[in-house]
């Protein structure tokens, strides 16, 4: 095992003899992992809450916390007297936070972080005979918004297309730049390894004519390469960890959704995957550049 | 082109005129001819297949005319290198750099970095290179080309004694008073052709 040894301390070498050219690839790879980390975790969480809300009712109407429980119950009556509804549940603030546990508790890949604090309101949930009602009643229960009672009406399934569009626009979207930021990397990993292989040509030329074998002479680029994937996979699953609080607040509140948290199963994965890029790209670039530059 | 026989079995000590920075090149397959075979050691070295050229090259070691001794490591760590790069573990390399060393006389060189020496010690530390893994026939480009009398001398003695301990030695040279005083086969090439092949041969014909 002294040849591994000797592989790999030529790679970290390698490594360090151009420091500037390998911590700047090593920050470029980050970033696209950086941003590899952000769309998966932020399309798992959409997907979740998409399925989340899918499984509740046709239309709900979200209550101020402070509404009064009698008239809340002369609302539901009056709702009911509606034809095109079946039935009319009232939920409270705590019934809306069980339930949500209980859901939580069966995917395994949500978790609530934080139950100390209630956000979600009370609320009436409708069912129609007929959902084709919904528009006309949403904007007949609308105009009570204000009047103390309602805070919102929910046009569930709305808001469901509202999640996908913001799903699939996310994908494309980050299918496109992840696309771009990977020909960068791989252009940047590539020009590494380049100057690598020049700064030890001589090396490399002595290598080859007492005999070492091809592999012999790429495995330390090989190495370097993948050291900077590496690296910057570390990189950004530091920022990932630092910045997954913060972040995960500030979509709570720009999308007014329930603090959720990912599962150590999704973590590992996303840490697995982010590495396994890293890897890949790391060790393909230097592929591609030693089989330029060393091909003679 | 050419199509020399480099004959590895006896101790013969074969001295090229003119040409030959091409004809090592092409024993060692670092080029190829545009037609001919090249046979070292038995082996037809232009139909090889590509995986089977290291191997060659353990087997034939060269001295290059400009040494190729690597700058920034010390003597020691040039012979070592030749080792370690082929597979070998550091105890192995350590063990033969020294026996490699003491044998060209450049043991108590082995700290020094190449522009720390002599012209001859660097000659040495090539040859040492070019010994370290036990190749069945050396090759050494002029040899004598950038050094004085008295250390060509020196450096052409030592390549003898290799000679005599089984090596087969292939040299070009250019030194006609060397290739006189030793007497041995002479291949004199010409425009890359073989103009002559004597047993005992001389300088000029």
């Amino acid at each position: 095992m002294k040849r591994v040894s000797y592989v790999l301390s030529a790679a970290w070498q390698g490594f360090w003899r151009n420091p500037v050219m390998s911590l700047a690839s090593t920050f470029t790879v980050g970033l696209m992992l950086l941003l590899f980390a952000f769309f998966v975790a932020t399309d798992r969480g959409l997907q979740a809450a998409v399925g989340v809300l899918e499984s509740k009712v046709e239309l709900a109407l979200f209550l101020e916390d402070d509404a009064r429980v009698s008239d809340v119950l002369a609302l539901r009556t009056q709702i009911e007297a509606d034809p095109a509804v079946s039935h009319v549940d009232y939920v409270t603030k705590d019934q809306a936070m069980a339930r949500l546990v209980d859901i939580a508790s069966r995917q395994s890949d949500i978790q609530i972080v934080d139950i100390s604090s209630n956000p979600l309101p009370a609320s009436l949930e409708i069912k129609l005979q007929n959902a084709q009602e919904a528009p006309r009643i949403g904007a007949t229960l609308r105009q009570e918004i204000g009047k103390g009672v309602v805070h919102e009406v929910v046009d569930n399934p709305s808001v469901v297309d509202k999640l996908l569009t913001i799903t699939r626009v996310l994908s494309f979207g980050g299918v496109a730049v992840l696309a771009m930021m990977l020909v960068v990397a791989l252009f940047v990993i590539v020009n590494t390894i380049r100057i690598a292989v020049h700064a030890r040509r001589d090396e490399i030329e002595i290598m080859k004519l007492v005999g070492a074998t091809d592999w012999f002479v790429r495995w330390p680029f090989i190495l370097e390469g993948m050291l900077v994937g590496a690296l910057g996979a570390m990189a950004a699953l530091t920022v990932v960890v630092l910045a997954a609080g913060p972040v995960t607040n500030a979509l709570v509140g720009f999308l007014e959704i329930v603090p959720l948290s990912f599962g150590s199963a999704f973590l590992w994965q996303l840490v697995g995957s982010v590495f396994a890029l890293a890897l890949a790209v790391g060790g393909g670039g230097a592929m591609l550049s030693v089989r330029a530059h060393l091909a003679k | 082109m050419v199509s020399p026989r480099a004959y590895g079995r006896g101790k013969e000590l074969i001295t090229l005129d003119d040409v030959s920075k091409r004809l090592i090149r092409l024993l060692i397959r670092d080029e190829l001819p545009s037609s001919g075979r090249v046979w070292v050691d038995g082996q037809d070295v232009v139909r090889m297949r590509r995986s089977a050229v290291p191997k060659l090259r353990r087997r034939v070691g060269v001295v290059f005319q400009d040494f190729k001794l690597l700058p920034r490591r010390t003597v020691a760590e040039n012979v070592g290198f030749a080792l370690l790069v082929t597979g070998h573990s550091e105890e192995e390399a350590r063990e033969e750099t020294e026996r490699a060393l003491s044998l060209v006389g450049l043991a108590q060189r082995r700290d020094h970095f190449p522009d720390q020496l002599s012209g001859g010690e660097q000659q040495r530390a090539a040859i040492a290179r070019a010994l370290v893994s036990r190749p069945k026939i050396l090759i050494a480009d002029e040899p004598t080309g950038n050094l004085d009398p008295v250390t060509s001398w020196e450096i052409i003695k030592l390549l003898i004694r290799v000679n005599e301990l089984g090596t087969t030695l292939v040299m070009a040279t250019h030194n006609a008073e060397i290739v006189n005083a030793l007497r041995r086969r002479v291949v004199h090439l010409d425009r890359g052709m073989v103009v002559r092949d004597e047993r005992e041969g001389l300088y000029a014909a």
